[in-house]
């Protein structure tokens, strides 16, 4: 095994570098600038039952360090993805590991999608997002519930045989109670940190900026937050820890490592830098090379010890 | 895909707020057609996101590039500081440009304001097709037309207008272009501009059967289809702006900047 090679969940990764669903498209968007291959994994654009069209007015809004989105959860919906989307990544030579990020209204859309992604083989690992609104208890996001966060986590546990990944919110005061609550109802790691919750307004138009009014913030703007988040995460939890929050260069990537996190997953950040993939994965190498680490994993959570 | 820094040869400001930057290419520059699109990274201000800004024109052979940008935030501003032999990160060609169907036809193309920023590029190649090319450039003043100066107008029958008179025509571009269609008959019609203007001349193509490509302009963040801000409703479902275009067939268009709220879901 490479210095950069890592079994997590009982799949292997050639390198801790995976993508933030979202950010990559479904893996073939930037084929021109560096082979998607070279990733450990790719997380895959987020799924739901029915295609939807998403948030409609502007989407994107750029902040110091960072941008807020509004997209709501555009995408083709799960059948279009098995059709056409999955075969057309097979064509186009996707080997890598895949990761699918799956969304739902209620917790019927959850286990359903899950029961669609358990039969789809190239699917490694499912990532469970449960930042959508829940339209059933009153709208209010289902990472932000603890006892709904537990329920859909077990639910969907109860339909998977798959590794199943949560995804956290930050939009909550206790980040590792939350964890602590998925972990119980059968999550088998935790990516964190989703988008944080953030407005911009148009002064010309004396409006809100973006259509959904709200948007998720991301890029280095939020690392600082998502770096303490995987903290005390691992602190608090057994399971694993796909880190992501702004990661911008090696460094970044490392110190999610070093905080606690075994994957590390790169977002927005390569919108402005389609090449930041290829620079991470060459700086972690060295870095290990470096500094006489044989194996990546010995710096996980290396800061708590 | 080209993702290089390439060097600044002039950037100049045409009109107040208006800039034409020149840029070398430290490498050939790939096959690019009129009506596609660069990211330029604005590096300096520290904005996170890399600016779309359309192809004004390429010199193949010198493999020179030509952008015609409005200063209108902290990346333009960026761009405008920009100086001779500075040197700045491009990545592109993106998007579909144009889509040529004027092999010797009778073709009107419409540029309004910065909208005719991608029009020289796309008179030549329709020069080049043997199209009878009529061109209507319109803008707010005498300045926003400063630009036509840059742009090599010979055997093409050109109709200028000015919000304020004080160039051509006093008023709009559609005005013009419905006075035209009293005399004329056209196969194609080529526009880029404010999106009132685009629908107007949408609309007018359409009134008269005629083909009608617009150009369009949205917020993006990654120029390559994996962000999926800038979406927009088709009747063949949602496009997006920097990949399934910015050119469309007009027809297809369901609106071009729609302000209805549907779903609400944060994040991605």
């Amino acid at each position: 095994m490479s210095s950069l090679g890592i079994n997590f969940l009982g799949v292997d990764f050639k390198n801790p570098l995976v993508t933030s669903s979202g950010c990559f498209g479904f893996g073939m968007e930037y084929k021109d600038y560096f082979d998607p291959n070279i990733l450990g994994g790719i997380g895959i654009k987020g799924l739901t039952l029915e295609p939807r069209d998403g948030n409609y007015g502007t989407r994107i809004a750029e902040t110091p360090s960072g941008m807020l989105n509004c997209v709501g959860l555009e995408n083709p919906g799960i059948e279009y993805f098995k059709k056409v989307t999955l075969p057309l990544m097979k064509k186009e030579g996707i080997n890598t590991n895949i990761i699918a990020n799956i969304n739902g209204s209620t917790i019927e859309d959850y286990i359903k999608i899950a029961k669609e992604v358990e039969n789809i083989p190239e699917i490694k690992i499912i990532e469970l997002n449960i930042s959508c609104p829940n339209v059933k208890d009153g709208g209010m996001a289902f990472g932000a519930n603890p006892e709904v966060a537990g329920r859909v986590t077990k639910e969907v546990r109860n339909v998977t045989t798959k590794p199943l990944v949560v995804k956290l919110s930050p939009n909550v005061t206790d980040i590792a109670g939350i964890a602590k609550i998925v972990e119980e109802n059968g999550a088998d790691a935790i990516s964190l940190i989703n988008t944080v919750l953030g407005m911009a307004i148009d002064i010309r138009s004396k409006k809100p900026l973006l259509g959904n009014t709200f948007g998720g913030l991301s890029g280095p703007a939020v690392k600082p937050i998502a770096l303490r988040m995987v903290y005390q995460v691992y602190k608090a939890v057994k399971i694993p820890i796909i880190g992501m929050g702004g990661i911008a260069s090696p460094e970044d990537a490392l110190e999610f490592i070093m905080a606690g996190a075994t994957l590390v997953s790169v977002g927005s950040v390569i919108f402005p830098n389609p090449l930041l993939p290829v620079e991470i994965i060459e700086g972690m190498e060295k870095y290990c090379k470096d500094n006489g680490i044989a194996n990546i994993s010995e710096l996980i959570g290396i800061v708590h010890r | 895909m080209f993702l290089e820094d390439c060097k600044i040869l002039e950037n100049v400001e045409v009109a107040k707020n208006m800039y034409l930057m020149k840029l070398k290419g430290t490498k050939a520059i790939p096959e690019t057609v009129s009506g596609q699109f660069f990211m330029l990274q604005c590096k300096n201000s520290g904005v996170f996101l890399r600016r779309p800004i359309s192809i004004h024109y390429i010199n193949k052979k010198e493999s020179v590039l030509e952008f015609y940008y409005e200063v209108k935030g902290k990346g333009t501003k960026d761009l405008s500081a920009a100086k001779t032999g500075d040197y700045i990160n491009i990545q592109g060609p993106l998007g579909n440009g144009f889509i040529k169907e004027g092999t010797g036809k009778k073709v009107l193309v419409i540029g309004g304001g910065m909208g005719i920023a991608p029009m020289k590029y796309l008179l030549e190649e329709l020069n080049n097709l043997g199209s009878n090319i009529t061109f209507i450039a319109g803008g707010r003043n005498r300045g926003a037309l400063k630009i036509l100066d840059n742009i090599d107008l010979k055997g093409i029958i050109t109709h200028i207008t000015t919000d304020d008179g004080s160039q051509g025509t006093h008023g709009r571009v559609d005005m013009k272009m419905r006075e035209l269609l009293e005399k004329e008959r056209y196969d194609l019609v080529y526009t880029c501009g404010p999106e009132k203007m685009m629908e107007s001349v949408a609309k007018i193509a359409t009134e008269n059967n005629i083909k009608c490509f617009v150009s369009l302009e949205a917020r993006m963040a990654c120029g390559v289809k994996a962000c999926v801000g800038c979406s927009i409703k088709t009747k063949d479902g949602m496009k997006k702006v920097c990949h399934d275009g910015p050119v469309f067939d007009s027809t297809i268009i369901v609106e071009m900047n729609p302000k209805e709220k549907t779903e609400t879901c944060c994040g991605n």
